[in-house]
């Protein structure tokens, strides 16, 4: 620690801090326009400009000085307020001050400074740039003129988001932060440029002119789209959220969002939505009254209610925790079903099956932060970057900040790949397990292995038949590379493997989740800060839906076992609460033929949605922005979902339309939703003794107690078929699940579904960029776009699960890999 | 006792010769004060009205009755897509004039806005716009 003096004040900082951190820390602040926490101090800006008693005669940066034992600074007189005001001046003589029609007025540090130091003339003239300004991406308008080149937006697009869009191009007064060649930006569209500028340089377009900032109304709540679990703050205004407000204060990750959290919150306000209940007569939807459609449920329930085992509930990990508690009280409780579950069974089975077994809980024994505190990290999939890319942002800066040894193990090349000193080993489509078994006989037959490892015994002997020849032959990975990724894994004092599972990752299962356990635990890199087992959930509230056991505990039926009970006539009622099983289930055809054999079918959801059109009753139900409760995020962070609107139309929150139901059937009434809360910190162990109160801006992370068992997975190739293509399928970048078609910003980017080749098989089948083709398989075929690139390697196809049109899943059937040809 | 009853009466007589106050209206019009506030008038620039809807007014506005919608032209550049008055609301104060950065809106000499119905007092951007 480093003592200093600060405006007088006596100031202890850490001896890395620089004299910004050190006044910030005593509550003085020093103007800044290109400093962000964030980033590595820059000093471009010359505004943070003080005074230091040692080294008096010129004036010192603040943010690039590091703090030494017994300075003296001032961070304000004469002499800094006429040099910041001469720094002013020179940046406002090009500085358009078109603040009128700039949406960064308001929150712009430019006019925030300009008007604390009181800057109304210039002592220069000169004329003002002529950039063109950057209309054509849909996402980012980039108007060079209003930039002062602070440098910002090109450091985090490199820093954290490690894509590199922007660089300063030209030299002095030409100098402007230009793209690749100078032409449109097309990037991955996370906005966090947008939200660092200092001033209107980069606006959003889906928000441009929508709002001033000071008319919005700021609401703190978290994302409801992936497991990450970022915090955001919306930004509404007339009962309508506009647009996501950047807080560097927020969350782990400093404020920083995907493309999903920045860009797609339209979805709260769309047109779209479902404003009134639907019943289905003589064949079609008609309005109806919430009376009317409740007591046609409650009617129907309560025939079922005589026959549980006929009745079975579906529900999305999109609703809160509280809510996911009644789901289960009513169809468990009230009407006695077993047959409940959510994401088709196999997306949440790592944790509820897999961890189970491994780790005796449902919930990853680490955390998201122990990513940078680790030295090696073990990815499986490439894909862990789309379907969580702020968890992709910490590896990001694990690998460049903190030097972690990257590792990933995939089936196709991805970003995560590029990132400095990764190596990724590129395995056949399907033999993850194979791959996993290896370098666990790896370890053991190196003598790595912890001897008191629980179950190790059994593992040697399941383990005993697999061959690193026949591993390598079968995976298509070398001996040499799967012996050096082991001996690497066990050699690092501290490793964490990263496993993204969902929807779209049908082989992420528990045995996956179990081979992945057993690295840990032999090598017994669990239970400390740093290392474990991070399974990332796909939805929100995934682990909140795992916690709260919201899948069939004892003989009921799981998601696609429920989906076979409704063609094979067992089940005849089903409610479905926010999922949409006909795209995001395996099997198109089959779900589709299965809600319509079923007699009833209630669908609660804010759309109509390729499910909800095929209900006998459709319930509106309402965002995460017109409800309160909380999510429980990737590594057990416990979040407050706070209400920023009020519902659209006649729509209620699921809290409501469950509560109604519950009560109707014989159940409990509950007040409001945090009385069901305190209900699961009273019976769920993990929430013991918490409160909503409790859990502030910040959350709190769950505890949790592994004890640790290793667990024997049996591994099978899929056996390539002749002729055919791998398909694999999983998450865009830019979409996730099925609820992002609603937002603006994937629409604009990415609106069609597609399939990826490598092009190398799109050479052979004669298919370019943007062909229309048809993927085929045993079970159907669908026509997508194609986009070639040189991702994969030869004979795989990839495709992203989340289109409606041309849903991949109309030719998947729950398989790891789907054998296809491709056509056009 | 009789002398302040004298001196009122003084007075009374004396406007006895003087000229009325009281203007005929509507038949004698008022003669208007260069800084009257009446009904406000949005400008006119190259056809088309100059606010560009940067939103000071309804900002500054302490009764709030004026409603900016900004709207994107096809250059890309702000406009107003909607400017509302609620002249039942406005107390004439004129801050949004002296907030205006673009010099878009003006107070006029109008200060007949009597009508029939609350509709006819939502003064609309075609009404605001100034008539040349
Ligand atoms: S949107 Fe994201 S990826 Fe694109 S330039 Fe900005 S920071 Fe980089
Ligand atoms: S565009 Fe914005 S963030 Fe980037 S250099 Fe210019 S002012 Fe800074
Ligand atoms: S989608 Fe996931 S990663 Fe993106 S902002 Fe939301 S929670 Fe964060
Ligand atoms: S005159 Fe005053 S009250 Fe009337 S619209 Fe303008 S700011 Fe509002
Ligand atoms: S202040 Fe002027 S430019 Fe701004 S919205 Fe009002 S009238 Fe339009």
């Amino acid at each position: 620690m480093v003592n200093l003096t600060v405006d007088n004040k006596q100031v202890t900082v850490p001896k890395d801090a620089t004299i910004y951190d050190a006044a910030k820390s005593a509550g003085i602040k020093i103007p800044i326009l290109c400093h962000d926490k964030k980033l590595h101090p820059f000093g471009g800006c010359r505004m943070c400009l003080v005074e230091v008693e040692q080294m008096k005669g010129r004036l010192i940066p603040a943010c690039t000085t590091p703090v030494t034992e017994g300075m003296i600074v001032r961070t304000s007189n004469d002499e800094i307020v006429k040099a910041r005001k001469l720094v002013l001046e020179l940046l406002l003589l090009k500085h358009p001050i078109d603040c009128p029609v700039c949406d960064a007025a308001g929150d712009c540090d430019l006019q925030n400074l300009t008007y604390e130091y009181k800057v109304n003339c210039n002592q220069f003239v000169d004329e003002k740039f002529n950039h063109e300004i950057d209309y054509v991406n849909p996402i980012i308008e980039r108007d060079m003129n209003r930039c002062i080149l602070c440098g910002k937006c090109a450091r985090i697009c490199d820093e954290i988001v490690s894509y590199g869009a922007y660089s300063v191009i030209n030299r002095g007064l030409e100098a402007k932060i230009g793209t690749e060649f100078d032409g449109p930006l097309n990037c991955e569209f996370c906005g966090s440029c947008v939200s660092v500028c200092p001033v209107g340089a980069l606006i959003s377009r889906p928000f441009k002119f929508q709002a001033r900032w000071w008319a919005l109304s700021k609401t703190k709540t978290v994302c409801s789209y992936c497991g990450t679990g970022c915090q955001l703050t919306l930004g509404c205004k007339d009962n309508k959220v506009l647009t996501t407000v950047y807080d560097e204060d927020q969350g782990f990750h400093n404020g920083q969002l995907c493309h999903r959290g920045r860009f797609a919150y339209q979805f709260v306000n769309s047109d779209k939505r479902l404003t009134t209940p639907l019943i289905r007569k003589n064949g079609k939807l008609v309005e109806s009254s919430w009376d009317e459609a409740l007591a046609l449920v409650t009617e129907r329930l309560t025939q079922a209610k005589a026959a549980p085992a006929s009745l079975a509930a579906l529900s999305t990990a999109h609703l809160t925790n509280e809510e996911l508690f009644l789901f289960e009280k009513l169809f468990r409780g009230t009407l006695g079903t077993d047959n409940i579950d959510h994401s088709a069974g196999f997306a949440h089975a790592a944790l509820t099956e897999g961890l189970k077994a491994s780790f005796g809980t449902v919930a990853s024994p680490s955390e998201i932060l122990d990513i940078q505190k680790s030295n090696l990290l073990l990815v499986i999939k490439t894909d862990a970057y789309e379907t969580h890319p702020v968890i992709g942002f910490e590896i990001n800066l694990g690998v460049k900040r903190k030097g972690v040894d990257l590792r990933i193990v995939s089936d196709k090349r991805g970003k995560l790949g590029k990132l400095p000193g990764a190596q990724t080993t590129v395995h056949t489509p399907g033999s993850e397990l194979l791959l996993l078994n290896a370098l666990a006989k790896v370890i053991i037959d190196a003598g790595l292995a912890d001897a008191a490892a629980p179950g190790l015994s059994e593992l040697k002997a399941a383990l005993a038949e697999v061959s690193l020849e026949k591993a390598a032959a079968a995976t298509g990975v070398s001996a040499d590379e799967i012996a050096k990724l082991a001996k690497d894994y066990a050699a690092a004092e501290k490793a964490l493997i990263l496993l993204p599972i969902g929807l779209g990752y049908p082989g992420h299962n528990a045995a996956l989740a179990e081979a992945c356990a057993n690295l840990a635990i032999l090598t017994g890199k669990y239970g400390k800060e740093g290392t474990g087992l991070l399974v990332m959930g796909e939805k929100n509230n995934s682990q909140g839906a795992a916690d709260l056991g919201i899948h069939p505990k004892a003989s009921g039926l799981n998601g696609s076992a429920i989906i076979d009970a409704c063609i094979s006539g067992q089940v005849k009622t089903l409610f479905v609460a926010g999922e949409n099983p006909v795209v995001s289930y395996p099997n198109r055809a089959k779900v589709e033929k299965a809600l319509e054999a079923v007699d009833f079918l209630v669908v609660a959801d804010l759309f109509l949605t390729e499910t909800a059109q095929l209900a006998d009753v459709v319930l509106p139900a309402v965002s995460f922005a017109e409800k309160s409760g909380t999510f429980t995020s990737v590594g057990r962070k416990l979040q407050q979902v706070k209400q920023a609107v009020k519902p659209v139309g006649l729509a209620k929150s699921d809290f409501e339309i469950l509560n109604t139901l519950n009560a109707a059937l014989g159940g409990q009434k509950y007040l409001n939703q945090s009385e069901l809360f305190a209900e699961i910190a009273a019976n769920v162990p993990a929430y013991a003794g918490l409160s909503q109160a409790a859990l502030g801006d910040e959350g709190k992370l769950l505890p949790v107690a592994p004890s640790a068992k290793l667990v024997p997975v049996a591994a099978q190739a899929a056996a390539p078929v002749a002729g055919k293509l791998a398909l694999v399928t999983g998450s865009a970048l830019y979409h996730s699940g099925t609820m992002s078609r609603f937002g603006e910003g994937p629409m604009l980017v990415c609106p069609n579904a597609y399939a990826e080749l490598s092009a190398a098989d799109a050479k052979v089948l004669k298919i370019e960029d943007g062909d229309a083709i048809t993927v085929k398989s045993d079970t159907g075929s669908v026509s997508v776009t194609a986009k070639v690139g040189y991702r994969l390697p030869q004979g795989v196809v990839f495709a992203p699960y989340h289109f409606g049109e041309g849903s991949i899943n109309a030719v998947t059937d729950g398989k790891a890999v789907t054998w296809v040809t491709v056509g056009k | 006792m009789i002398m302040p009853l004298l001196k009122g009466l003084q007075i009374t007589f004396s406007h006895m010769f003087k000229k009325p106050v009281t203007l005929q209206y509507p038949t004698e019009r008022p003669a208007i004060k260069p800084n009257f506030r009446g009904l406000h008038v949005l400008n006119v620039s190259h056809d088309r009205a100059k606010c560009v809807a940067c939103y000071l007014c309804p900002t500054v506005c302490p009764a709030k009755c004026i409603t900016v919608e900004a709207g994107e032209d096809a250059k890309h550049d702000k406009f107003a897509a909607k400017y509302e008055i609620d002249m039942l609301r406005c107390i004439f104060c004129g801050y949004c004039v002296e907030a205006c950065p673009v010099d878009a809106i003006r107070m006029s000499e109008t200060f007949e806005l009597a009508n029939y119905t609350r509709a006819d007092f939502t003064f609309t951007k075609e009404r605001l716009l100034e008539k040349k």
